[in-house]
Protein backbone atom coordinates (compact mmCIF):
# COMPACT_ATOMS: atom_id res chain seq x y z
CA UNK A 1 0.00 0.00 0.00
CA UNK A 2 2.32 1.90 0.62
CA UNK A 3 4.63 2.04 -2.49
CA UNK A 4 1.05 2.67 -4.43
CA UNK A 5 0.78 5.42 -2.11
CA UNK A 6 3.88 7.18 -2.76
CA UNK A 7 3.28 6.65 -6.62
CA UNK A 8 0.07 8.24 -6.09
CA UNK A 9 1.80 10.95 -4.12
CA UNK A 10 4.49 11.98 -6.65
CA UNK A 11 2.25 11.93 -9.88
CA UNK A 12 -0.23 13.96 -8.46
CA UNK A 13 2.25 16.34 -7.34
CA UNK A 14 3.62 16.39 -11.29
CA UNK A 15 0.30 16.79 -12.56
CA UNK A 16 0.62 20.68 -12.95
CA UNK A 17 4.40 20.72 -14.69
CA UNK A 18 3.11 17.93 -16.92
CA UNK A 19 -0.06 19.46 -18.21
CA UNK A 20 2.21 22.72 -18.87
CA UNK A 21 4.29 20.51 -20.72
CA UNK A 22 1.38 19.16 -22.54
CA UNK A 23 -0.01 22.06 -23.50
CA UNK A 24 2.72 23.18 -25.12
CA UNK A 25 3.25 19.91 -27.03
CA UNK A 26 0.14 19.91 -28.15
CA UNK A 27 1.02 22.18 -30.96
CA UNK A 28 3.25 19.54 -32.28
CA UNK A 29 0.83 17.10 -32.03
CA UNK A 30 -1.35 19.71 -34.04
CA UNK A 31 1.54 19.49 -36.74
CA UNK A 32 1.10 15.88 -36.88
CA UNK A 33 -2.78 15.59 -37.28
CA UNK A 34 -3.01 18.19 -39.73
CA UNK A 35 -0.98 16.60 -42.64
CA UNK A 36 -1.64 13.11 -41.52
CA UNK A 37 -5.76 13.58 -41.20
CA UNK A 38 -6.36 16.38 -43.25
CA UNK A 39 -3.92 16.32 -46.32
CA UNK A 40 -3.74 12.51 -46.52
CA UNK A 41 0.60 13.48 -46.17
CA UNK A 42 2.16 11.30 -43.49
CA UNK A 43 4.99 13.68 -42.82
CA UNK A 44 8.09 13.54 -40.55
CA UNK A 45 9.03 16.93 -41.01
CA UNK A 46 7.67 17.85 -37.10
CA UNK A 47 10.35 15.77 -36.06
CA UNK A 48 12.95 18.59 -37.37
CA UNK A 49 10.93 21.50 -37.31
CA UNK A 50 9.95 20.96 -33.65
CA UNK A 51 13.76 22.04 -32.55
CA UNK A 52 14.16 24.21 -35.26
CA UNK A 53 11.68 26.78 -33.58
CA UNK A 54 13.26 25.94 -30.48
CA UNK A 55 16.83 26.91 -32.27
CA UNK A 56 15.43 29.76 -34.06
CA UNK A 57 13.07 31.21 -31.07
CA UNK A 58 16.28 30.74 -28.71
CA UNK A 59 18.91 32.55 -30.71
CA UNK A 60 16.48 35.44 -30.61
CA UNK A 61 16.29 35.57 -27.29
CA UNK A 62 19.64 35.31 -26.89
CA UNK A 63 20.19 38.50 -28.63
CA UNK A 64 17.48 40.32 -26.92
CA UNK A 65 14.51 39.83 -28.96
CA UNK A 66 11.23 40.11 -27.57
CA UNK A 67 9.43 36.77 -26.43
CA UNK A 68 6.85 36.91 -29.11
CA UNK A 69 8.50 38.09 -31.83
CA UNK A 70 11.03 35.33 -31.44
CA UNK A 71 7.89 33.07 -31.53
CA UNK A 72 6.73 34.67 -34.96
CA UNK A 73 10.19 34.01 -36.49
CA UNK A 74 10.09 30.59 -35.01
CA UNK A 75 6.81 29.94 -36.70
CA UNK A 76 7.76 31.17 -40.17
CA UNK A 77 10.72 29.56 -40.09
CA UNK A 78 8.64 25.86 -39.47
CA UNK A 79 6.40 26.89 -41.81
CA UNK A 80 9.33 27.14 -44.48
CA UNK A 81 10.74 23.60 -43.59
CA UNK A 82 6.75 22.61 -44.23
CA UNK A 83 6.51 23.66 -47.42
CA UNK A 84 9.93 22.15 -47.92
CA UNK A 85 8.97 18.51 -47.64
CA UNK A 86 5.49 19.32 -50.19
CA UNK A 87 7.28 20.69 -52.00
CA UNK A 88 10.25 17.92 -52.72
CA UNK A 89 7.01 15.56 -52.16
CA UNK A 90 5.51 16.81 -54.89
CA UNK A 91 8.32 18.31 -57.77
CA UNK A 92 10.07 14.73 -57.88
CA UNK A 93 7.42 12.42 -56.48
CA UNK A 94 9.57 11.27 -53.20
CA UNK A 95 7.41 9.53 -51.11
CA UNK A 96 5.95 12.07 -48.25
CA UNK A 97 7.73 10.23 -45.84
CA UNK A 98 10.93 9.75 -47.48
CA UNK A 99 10.82 13.95 -47.91
CA UNK A 100 10.02 14.25 -44.57
CA UNK A 101 13.11 12.18 -43.17
CA UNK A 102 15.58 14.25 -45.93
CA UNK A 103 13.95 17.13 -44.55
CA UNK A 104 14.46 16.36 -40.64
CA UNK A 105 18.17 15.17 -41.70
CA UNK A 106 19.07 18.49 -43.35
CA UNK A 107 17.18 19.99 -40.42
CA UNK A 108 19.46 18.75 -38.22
CA UNK A 109 22.97 20.54 -39.15
CA UNK A 110 20.59 23.82 -39.92
CA UNK A 111 19.64 23.66 -36.28
CA UNK A 112 22.52 23.81 -35.35
CA UNK A 113 24.34 26.50 -37.83
CA UNK A 114 21.88 28.22 -36.18
CA UNK A 115 22.69 28.21 -33.05
CA UNK A 116 25.63 27.63 -33.64
CA UNK A 117 26.67 25.03 -31.15
CA UNK A 118 24.47 22.01 -29.78
CA UNK A 119 22.75 23.41 -26.67
CA UNK A 120 21.78 27.41 -25.61
CA UNK A 121 20.60 28.65 -22.09
CA UNK A 122 18.27 31.51 -22.16
CA UNK A 123 17.37 30.95 -18.44
CA UNK A 124 16.08 34.44 -17.07
CA UNK A 125 15.19 35.97 -20.39
CA UNK A 126 11.59 37.12 -20.71
CA UNK A 127 9.06 34.76 -21.46
CA UNK A 128 5.54 35.06 -22.99
CA UNK A 129 4.83 32.97 -19.43
CA UNK A 130 5.53 36.05 -17.73
CA UNK A 131 2.79 38.15 -19.10
CA UNK A 132 0.15 35.81 -17.41
CA UNK A 133 -1.97 38.34 -15.32
CA UNK A 134 -1.64 37.97 -11.32
CA UNK A 135 -0.22 34.91 -11.45
CA UNK A 136 3.69 34.74 -10.12
CA UNK A 137 6.20 33.86 -13.46
CA UNK A 138 7.97 30.61 -13.75
CA UNK A 139 5.31 28.80 -12.03
CA UNK A 140 3.49 26.15 -14.01
CA UNK A 141 0.09 28.14 -13.29
CA UNK A 142 1.21 30.48 -15.52
CA UNK A 143 2.69 28.65 -18.28
CA UNK A 144 -0.72 26.86 -18.08
CA UNK A 145 -2.62 29.53 -18.75
CA UNK A 146 -0.93 31.10 -21.01
CA UNK A 147 -0.61 27.71 -23.52
CA UNK A 148 -4.09 27.23 -22.84
CA UNK A 149 -4.94 30.71 -23.90
CA UNK A 150 -2.91 30.09 -27.25
CA UNK A 151 -4.35 26.59 -27.68
CA UNK A 152 -7.68 27.81 -27.09
CA UNK A 153 -7.08 30.46 -29.83
CA UNK A 154 -5.69 28.08 -32.02
CA UNK A 155 -8.39 25.30 -31.93
CA UNK A 156 -11.00 28.23 -32.55
CA UNK A 157 -9.48 29.61 -35.65
CA UNK A 158 -8.84 26.30 -37.28
CA UNK A 159 -11.94 25.53 -36.44
CA UNK A 160 -13.38 28.58 -38.02
CA UNK A 161 -10.93 28.37 -40.97
CA UNK A 162 -11.70 24.40 -41.98
CA UNK A 163 -15.43 25.39 -42.22
CA UNK A 164 -14.89 28.45 -44.80
CA UNK A 165 -14.82 27.65 -48.49
CA UNK A 166 -11.02 27.70 -48.29
CA UNK A 167 -10.76 25.75 -45.63
CA UNK A 168 -13.01 22.59 -47.39
CA UNK A 169 -10.99 22.97 -50.40
CA UNK A 170 -8.55 22.00 -48.73
CA UNK A 171 -9.75 19.38 -46.48
CA UNK A 172 -10.96 17.93 -50.47
CA UNK A 173 -7.27 17.59 -51.40
CA UNK A 174 -7.19 15.58 -48.64
CA UNK A 175 -9.99 13.69 -49.20
CA UNK A 176 -9.36 12.71 -53.14
CA UNK A 177 -6.86 14.89 -55.06
CA UNK A 178 -8.28 13.47 -58.10
CA UNK A 179 -11.43 14.74 -57.67
CA UNK A 180 -10.13 18.08 -55.48
CA UNK A 181 -8.43 18.63 -58.71
CA UNK A 182 -11.44 18.15 -61.06
CA UNK A 183 -13.52 20.51 -58.82
CA UNK A 184 -10.42 23.41 -59.94
CA UNK A 185 -8.85 22.96 -56.58
CA UNK A 186 -4.97 23.97 -56.52
CA UNK A 187 -3.67 20.87 -55.08
CA UNK A 188 -0.17 21.85 -54.72
CA UNK A 189 -1.14 25.01 -53.62
CA UNK A 190 -2.90 23.36 -50.60
CA UNK A 191 -0.72 20.73 -50.07
CA UNK A 192 1.87 23.21 -49.82
CA UNK A 193 0.23 25.62 -47.26
CA UNK A 194 -1.18 23.38 -45.69
CA UNK A 195 2.16 20.92 -44.86
CA UNK A 196 3.42 24.15 -44.13
CA UNK A 197 0.93 25.41 -41.72
CA UNK A 198 1.89 21.95 -39.75
CA UNK A 199 5.25 23.16 -39.68
CA UNK A 200 4.76 26.02 -38.51
CA UNK A 201 2.46 24.83 -35.02
CA UNK A 202 5.36 22.52 -35.02
CA UNK A 203 7.99 25.03 -34.26
CA UNK A 204 5.78 27.08 -32.70
CA UNK A 205 5.53 23.90 -29.95
CA UNK A 206 9.39 23.89 -30.05
CA UNK A 207 9.65 27.70 -29.31
CA UNK A 208 6.86 27.64 -26.33
CA UNK A 209 9.30 24.41 -25.09
CA UNK A 210 12.24 26.52 -25.13
CA UNK A 211 10.90 29.42 -23.21
CA UNK A 212 9.07 27.15 -20.76
CA UNK A 213 12.38 25.28 -19.95
CA UNK A 214 14.85 27.73 -20.60
CA UNK A 215 17.09 26.23 -22.75
CA UNK A 216 17.38 25.22 -26.54
CA UNK A 217 19.32 21.94 -27.74
CA UNK A 218 19.33 20.48 -31.07
CA UNK A 219 18.02 16.96 -30.01
CA UNK A 220 15.29 18.36 -28.10
CA UNK A 221 12.94 17.15 -31.22
CA UNK A 222 14.21 13.07 -30.65
CA UNK A 223 10.93 11.32 -30.98
CA UNK A 224 8.60 13.66 -30.82
CA UNK A 225 6.89 12.36 -33.84
CA UNK A 226 6.09 8.64 -32.38
CA UNK A 227 5.12 10.47 -28.60
CA UNK A 228 2.95 12.93 -30.94
CA UNK A 229 1.46 10.15 -32.87
CA UNK A 230 0.36 8.47 -29.80
CA UNK A 231 -1.21 11.49 -28.56
CA UNK A 232 -3.12 11.62 -31.49
CA UNK A 233 -4.23 8.06 -31.47
CA UNK A 234 -5.35 8.35 -27.79
CA UNK A 235 -7.09 11.56 -28.18
CA UNK A 236 -8.85 10.22 -31.21
CA UNK A 237 -9.79 7.19 -29.20
CA UNK A 238 -11.30 9.53 -27.07
CA UNK A 239 -13.05 12.45 -28.94
CA UNK A 240 -13.40 10.64 -32.12
CA UNK A 241 -12.48 12.16 -35.27
CA UNK A 242 -16.20 12.40 -37.68
CA UNK A 243 -16.16 15.92 -37.47
CA UNK A 244 -14.14 19.08 -38.00
CA UNK A 245 -14.46 19.88 -34.70
CA UNK A 246 -13.81 16.32 -33.23
CA UNK A 247 -10.56 16.09 -35.18
CA UNK A 248 -9.10 19.26 -34.14
CA UNK A 249 -9.65 19.00 -30.57
CA UNK A 250 -8.08 15.25 -30.65
CA UNK A 251 -4.71 16.51 -30.63
CA UNK A 252 -5.08 18.85 -27.54
CA UNK A 253 -6.88 16.20 -25.81
CA UNK A 254 -4.83 13.30 -26.86
CA UNK A 255 -1.49 15.45 -25.48
CA UNK A 256 -2.79 16.23 -21.94
CA UNK A 257 -3.71 12.55 -21.68
CA UNK A 258 -0.58 11.12 -23.18
CA UNK A 259 1.74 13.14 -20.87
CA UNK A 260 -0.21 12.12 -17.66
CA UNK A 261 0.08 8.33 -18.76
CA UNK A 262 3.87 8.63 -18.89
CA UNK A 263 4.62 10.85 -16.05
CA UNK A 264 2.44 8.17 -14.41
CA UNK A 265 4.19 5.49 -15.44
CA UNK A 266 7.97 7.34 -13.98
CA UNK A 267 6.15 7.80 -11.10
CA UNK A 268 4.99 4.16 -10.99
CA UNK A 269 8.78 3.17 -11.03
CA UNK A 270 9.84 3.10 -14.87
CA UNK A 271 13.03 3.47 -15.77
CA UNK A 272 13.46 6.39 -18.70
CA UNK A 273 15.13 4.68 -20.70
CA UNK A 274 12.38 2.63 -21.32
CA UNK A 275 10.12 5.19 -22.01
CA UNK A 276 10.61 5.30 -25.73
CA UNK A 277 10.34 1.59 -25.76
CA UNK A 278 7.05 1.30 -24.37
CA UNK A 279 5.30 4.52 -26.50
CA UNK A 280 6.59 2.53 -29.58
CA UNK A 281 5.15 -0.80 -28.79
CA UNK A 282 1.86 1.43 -27.84
CA UNK A 283 1.76 3.17 -30.93
CA UNK A 284 2.57 -0.55 -33.26
CA UNK A 285 -0.07 -1.92 -31.06
CA UNK A 286 -2.82 0.77 -32.29
CA UNK A 287 -1.63 0.77 -35.76
CA UNK A 288 -1.80 -3.15 -35.42
CA UNK A 289 -5.13 -3.16 -34.08
CA UNK A 290 -7.50 -2.43 -37.04
CA UNK A 291 -5.53 -5.52 -39.03
CA UNK A 292 -5.50 -7.93 -35.88
CA UNK A 293 -9.25 -7.96 -35.55
CA UNK A 294 -10.14 -7.86 -39.11
CA UNK A 295 -7.98 -10.46 -40.89
CA UNK A 296 -7.70 -14.29 -40.48
CA UNK A 297 -5.42 -15.93 -42.21
CA UNK A 298 -2.20 -14.59 -44.07
CA UNK A 299 -1.93 -10.35 -44.50
CA UNK A 300 -0.99 -9.64 -48.83
CA UNK A 301 2.41 -9.95 -49.39
CA UNK A 302 2.73 -5.74 -49.62
CA UNK A 303 0.43 -3.42 -48.11
CA UNK A 304 0.21 0.34 -48.83
CA UNK A 305 1.36 2.18 -45.70
CA UNK A 306 -1.35 2.72 -43.31
CA UNK A 307 -2.43 5.64 -41.69
CA UNK B 1 -18.04 24.68 -78.41
CA UNK B 2 -15.55 22.13 -78.28
CA UNK B 3 -11.87 21.58 -80.94
CA UNK B 4 -9.85 19.18 -80.96
CA UNK B 5 -7.22 20.05 -83.76
CA UNK B 6 -4.87 17.34 -84.73
CA UNK B 7 -4.16 16.28 -81.14
CA UNK B 8 -1.02 13.55 -80.70
CA UNK B 9 0.17 11.56 -77.93
CA UNK B 10 2.56 8.76 -77.94
CA UNK B 11 3.33 6.87 -74.61
CA UNK B 12 6.51 5.26 -73.90
CA UNK B 13 8.00 7.24 -76.83
CA UNK B 14 11.20 5.33 -78.17
CA UNK B 15 10.78 2.13 -76.23
CA UNK B 16 9.42 -1.14 -77.54
CA UNK B 17 5.97 -0.73 -75.63
CA UNK B 18 5.49 2.60 -77.75
CA UNK B 19 1.98 3.01 -78.25
CA UNK B 20 0.32 5.80 -80.12
CA UNK B 21 -2.75 6.90 -77.63
CA UNK B 22 -3.66 10.03 -79.94
CA UNK B 23 -2.99 10.33 -83.47
CA UNK B 24 -3.91 13.20 -85.36
CA UNK B 25 -7.59 13.16 -83.54
CA UNK B 26 -9.90 15.74 -85.16
CA UNK B 27 -12.81 16.27 -83.50
CA UNK B 28 -15.43 19.46 -83.04
CA UNK B 29 -18.91 19.73 -80.76
CA UNK B 30 -21.02 22.49 -81.64
CA UNK B 31 -22.51 24.28 -78.46
CA UNK B 32 -25.07 22.37 -77.13
CA UNK B 33 -24.23 19.59 -79.30
CA UNK B 34 -24.41 15.95 -77.94
CA UNK B 35 -21.81 13.21 -78.73
CA UNK B 36 -21.72 10.21 -78.35
CA UNK B 37 -18.02 8.03 -78.33
CA UNK B 38 -17.39 4.78 -79.01
CA UNK B 39 -14.88 2.50 -79.40
CA UNK B 40 -13.00 -0.42 -78.75
CA UNK B 41 -10.41 -0.62 -75.46
CA UNK B 42 -7.32 1.26 -76.27
CA UNK B 43 -9.07 3.20 -79.25
CA UNK B 44 -8.08 6.82 -77.61
CA UNK B 45 -11.35 7.34 -76.00
CA UNK B 46 -10.16 7.66 -71.89
CA UNK B 47 -6.84 9.29 -73.66
CA UNK B 48 -9.53 11.98 -75.51
CA UNK B 49 -11.35 12.77 -72.15
CA UNK B 50 -7.72 13.19 -70.31
CA UNK B 51 -6.42 15.42 -72.92
CA UNK B 52 -9.65 17.81 -73.08
CA UNK B 53 -9.83 17.63 -68.97
CA UNK B 54 -6.07 18.19 -68.41
CA UNK B 55 -5.04 15.21 -66.74
CA UNK B 56 -2.87 14.32 -70.19
CA UNK B 57 -0.49 16.53 -71.62
CA UNK B 58 -0.72 16.27 -75.66
CA UNK B 59 2.67 15.76 -77.69
CA UNK B 60 1.14 18.53 -80.45
CA UNK B 61 -2.07 19.89 -81.25
CA UNK B 62 -4.80 21.87 -79.59
CA UNK B 63 -7.74 21.65 -77.63
CA UNK B 64 -10.11 24.42 -77.85
CA UNK B 65 -13.19 25.45 -75.38
CA UNK B 66 -15.50 28.19 -76.73
CA UNK B 67 -12.90 29.80 -78.82
CA UNK B 68 -10.02 29.68 -76.11
CA UNK B 69 -6.72 27.75 -76.36
CA UNK B 70 -6.77 25.69 -73.11
CA UNK B 71 -3.92 23.02 -74.57
CA UNK B 72 -1.77 24.57 -71.65
CA UNK B 73 -4.05 25.01 -68.83
CA UNK B 74 -3.60 22.99 -65.63
CA UNK B 75 -6.44 20.86 -64.46
CA UNK B 76 -7.74 22.94 -62.12
CA UNK B 77 -7.95 26.14 -64.14
CA UNK B 78 -9.65 24.23 -66.95
CA UNK B 79 -12.27 23.18 -64.18
CA UNK B 80 -13.48 26.78 -64.09
CA UNK B 81 -14.90 25.22 -67.44
CA UNK B 82 -15.57 21.41 -67.82
CA UNK B 83 -16.81 19.46 -65.62
CA UNK B 84 -16.29 15.75 -65.67
CA UNK B 85 -17.98 12.47 -64.13
CA UNK B 86 -15.72 9.44 -63.80
CA UNK B 87 -16.73 6.00 -64.46
CA UNK B 88 -15.74 5.15 -60.63
CA UNK B 89 -17.87 6.44 -58.62
CA UNK B 90 -15.01 6.70 -56.02
CA UNK B 91 -13.21 9.37 -58.21
CA UNK B 92 -15.65 11.85 -58.42
CA UNK B 93 -16.34 12.65 -54.87
CA UNK B 94 -14.68 12.98 -51.88
CA UNK B 95 -15.72 9.91 -49.38
CA UNK B 96 -14.91 11.20 -46.38
CA UNK B 97 -16.64 14.29 -46.71
CA UNK B 98 -20.52 15.17 -46.29
CA UNK B 99 -22.59 14.93 -49.01
CA UNK B 100 -23.21 18.93 -48.68
CA UNK B 101 -19.38 19.60 -48.93
CA UNK B 102 -19.27 17.55 -51.56
CA UNK B 103 -21.73 19.74 -53.26
CA UNK B 104 -20.07 22.74 -51.83
CA UNK B 105 -16.65 21.89 -53.19
CA UNK B 106 -18.57 21.38 -56.99
CA UNK B 107 -20.48 24.97 -56.21
CA UNK B 108 -16.83 26.58 -55.91
CA UNK B 109 -15.37 24.65 -59.34
CA UNK B 110 -15.98 27.75 -61.13
CA UNK B 111 -15.98 30.49 -58.05
CA UNK B 112 -13.22 32.06 -56.15
CA UNK B 113 -12.94 30.56 -53.12
CA UNK B 114 -13.07 32.53 -49.83
CA UNK B 115 -12.76 33.26 -45.86
CA UNK B 116 -16.54 32.78 -45.80
CA UNK B 117 -18.39 30.25 -44.25
CA UNK B 118 -18.59 27.24 -46.51
CA UNK B 119 -21.99 25.77 -46.04
CA UNK B 120 -24.52 28.28 -45.27
CA UNK B 121 -28.41 27.58 -44.72
CA UNK B 122 -28.91 29.34 -47.61
CA UNK B 123 -26.69 26.94 -49.95
CA UNK B 124 -28.45 23.85 -47.38
CA UNK B 125 -31.09 24.63 -49.31
CA UNK B 126 -30.28 25.02 -53.01
CA UNK B 127 -28.61 21.39 -52.62
CA UNK B 128 -31.50 20.27 -50.84
CA UNK B 129 -33.76 21.25 -54.01
CA UNK B 130 -31.42 20.38 -56.60
CA UNK B 131 -30.88 16.73 -54.60
CA UNK B 132 -34.29 16.10 -54.15
CA UNK B 133 -34.79 15.94 -58.11
CA UNK B 134 -33.50 12.63 -58.19
CA UNK B 135 -35.85 11.30 -56.07
CA UNK B 136 -33.01 9.15 -54.01
CA UNK B 137 -33.43 10.53 -50.63
CA UNK B 138 -30.09 12.19 -51.00
CA UNK B 139 -31.47 15.47 -49.50
CA UNK B 140 -32.24 14.14 -45.99
CA UNK B 141 -28.88 12.84 -46.00
CA UNK B 142 -26.72 16.31 -46.45
CA UNK B 143 -25.18 15.33 -43.84
CA UNK B 144 -24.01 11.88 -44.71
CA UNK B 145 -20.16 11.23 -44.91
CA UNK B 146 -20.45 9.86 -48.91
CA UNK B 147 -18.49 6.65 -48.09
CA UNK B 148 -21.93 5.43 -46.70
CA UNK B 149 -23.87 5.82 -49.75
CA UNK B 150 -24.22 3.41 -52.78
CA UNK B 151 -22.33 3.12 -55.71
CA UNK B 152 -25.35 4.80 -57.87
CA UNK B 153 -26.23 7.00 -55.13
CA UNK B 154 -22.26 8.33 -55.00
CA UNK B 155 -22.17 8.10 -58.60
CA UNK B 156 -26.10 10.42 -58.96
CA UNK B 157 -24.22 12.65 -56.73
CA UNK B 158 -21.48 12.98 -58.88
CA UNK B 159 -23.69 13.74 -61.67
CA UNK B 160 -25.63 16.74 -60.41
CA UNK B 161 -22.41 18.25 -58.79
CA UNK B 162 -21.26 18.37 -62.64
CA UNK B 163 -24.29 19.61 -64.12
CA UNK B 164 -24.67 22.02 -61.12
CA UNK B 165 -22.64 24.97 -62.28
CA UNK B 166 -23.82 24.71 -65.83
CA UNK B 167 -20.43 24.17 -66.89
CA UNK B 168 -19.49 25.06 -70.81
CA UNK B 169 -18.62 21.88 -71.66
CA UNK B 170 -19.51 18.23 -69.86
CA UNK B 171 -17.49 14.99 -70.14
CA UNK B 172 -18.93 11.73 -69.15
CA UNK B 173 -16.18 9.40 -68.57
CA UNK B 174 -18.62 5.48 -69.00
CA UNK B 175 -20.44 6.89 -66.17
CA UNK B 176 -22.81 4.28 -66.17
CA UNK B 177 -20.85 1.22 -66.32
CA UNK B 178 -20.02 0.18 -62.81
CA UNK B 179 -23.66 0.21 -61.92
CA UNK B 180 -26.17 -2.22 -62.03
CA UNK B 181 -28.89 -1.90 -64.53
CA UNK B 182 -31.55 -0.43 -62.70
CA UNK B 183 -29.66 2.22 -60.99
CA UNK B 184 -27.49 3.27 -64.69
CA UNK B 185 -30.92 3.49 -66.05
CA UNK B 186 -31.87 5.86 -63.22
CA UNK B 187 -28.67 8.04 -63.54
CA UNK B 188 -28.79 7.58 -67.61
CA UNK B 189 -32.62 9.11 -67.14
CA UNK B 190 -31.17 11.85 -64.94
CA UNK B 191 -28.31 12.76 -67.49
CA UNK B 192 -30.35 12.76 -70.35
CA UNK B 193 -32.91 15.71 -68.03
CA UNK B 194 -30.43 17.58 -67.01
CA UNK B 195 -28.18 17.66 -70.48
CA UNK B 196 -31.67 18.71 -72.43
CA UNK B 197 -32.66 21.43 -69.83
CA UNK B 198 -29.41 23.30 -69.69
CA UNK B 199 -28.33 22.77 -73.16
CA UNK B 200 -25.11 21.41 -72.15
CA UNK B 201 -22.08 20.80 -74.67
CA UNK B 202 -21.35 16.79 -73.70
CA UNK B 203 -18.86 14.37 -74.92
CA UNK B 204 -20.04 10.77 -73.47
CA UNK B 205 -17.76 7.97 -73.88
CA UNK B 206 -19.83 4.49 -73.29
CA UNK B 207 -19.04 0.82 -74.20
CA UNK B 208 -23.19 0.72 -74.39
CA UNK B 209 -24.61 0.16 -78.03
CA UNK B 210 -27.95 1.15 -77.14
CA UNK B 211 -26.98 4.01 -75.50
CA UNK B 212 -25.22 5.40 -78.59
CA UNK B 213 -27.96 4.82 -80.79
CA UNK B 214 -30.83 6.41 -78.41
CA UNK B 215 -28.89 9.10 -77.02
CA UNK B 216 -27.31 12.53 -78.63
CA UNK B 217 -27.23 14.35 -81.57
CA UNK B 218 -23.98 12.75 -83.12
CA UNK B 219 -22.03 9.43 -82.62
CA UNK B 220 -18.68 9.35 -82.88
CA UNK B 221 -16.51 6.20 -83.52
CA UNK B 222 -12.51 5.99 -81.99
CA UNK B 223 -10.12 4.06 -83.71
CA UNK B 224 -6.63 3.46 -83.06
CA UNK B 225 -6.17 7.39 -81.93
CA UNK B 226 -7.95 9.19 -84.46
CA UNK B 227 -12.18 9.27 -85.50
CA UNK B 228 -12.82 6.57 -87.55
CA UNK B 229 -16.63 7.12 -88.15
CA UNK B 230 -19.09 9.98 -87.33
CA UNK B 231 -22.79 9.91 -88.10
CA UNK B 232 -25.12 12.66 -87.37
CA UNK B 233 -28.23 14.27 -88.47
CA UNK B 234 -30.75 12.15 -89.95
CA UNK B 235 -28.33 9.38 -90.51
CA UNK B 236 -28.11 8.86 -86.57
CA UNK B 237 -31.65 8.26 -86.07
CA UNK B 238 -31.35 5.72 -88.66
CA UNK B 239 -28.47 4.17 -87.25
CA UNK B 240 -29.53 1.06 -84.93
CA UNK B 241 -27.39 -1.24 -82.97
CA UNK B 242 -26.06 -3.98 -85.62
CA UNK B 243 -24.84 -1.33 -87.93
CA UNK B 244 -22.44 0.58 -85.00
CA UNK B 245 -21.22 -2.92 -83.85
CA UNK B 246 -20.51 -3.52 -88.14
CA UNK B 247 -17.99 -0.90 -87.96
CA UNK B 248 -15.61 -2.27 -85.06
CA UNK B 249 -12.69 -4.14 -86.48
CA UNK B 250 -12.79 -6.31 -83.63
CA UNK B 251 -16.02 -7.60 -82.04
CA UNK B 252 -16.08 -8.20 -78.18
CA UNK B 253 -18.71 -9.88 -76.35
CA UNK B 254 -19.27 -7.45 -74.00
CA UNK B 255 -20.59 -5.16 -77.26
CA UNK B 256 -23.25 -8.19 -78.12
CA UNK B 257 -23.90 -8.87 -74.31
CA UNK B 258 -24.68 -4.55 -74.30
CA UNK B 259 -26.67 -4.03 -77.30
Amino acid sequence: MDILQNTFASFVSLVPVTLAQSLILAFVVLGIMIPFRMLSFPDLTSEGAFPLGGCVCGVLMAAGMSPLAAIAIALVAGFLAGCCTAFIHLRFRIHTLLAGILMMTMLYSINLRIMGRSNLSVFGAPTVFDWAPGLQPGFPASKIVVAGLIALIVFFLLYHFFRTEKGTAVRAVGANPDMAEAQGINVWLATIGGVGLAGAFSAAGGALMVQSQGFADVNMGLGILINGLAALMIGEAIVGKQSVARQLAAPFVGAIVYYQLVSFCLAAGMPPPDLKLATGLFVLAMLALPSLKRSRGPAPARETVRE
Amino acid sequence: MLEIRSARKVFYKGQADEKVALDGLNLSLATGEFGVVIGSNGAGKSSMLNAISGALVLDSGQIVINGDDVTATPVHKRAMRLARVFQDPMRGTAASMTVAENMLLAELRSNKRTLRRGLNSRRLATYRERLSLLGLGLENRLDTRVELLSGGQRQSLSLIMAVGGEPELLLLDEHTAALDPRTADIVMQATIRAVEALKLTTLMVTHNMQHAVDFGHKVIMLDAGRVRLEIDGKEKAQTTVPDLIGHFSVKTDRMFLAS
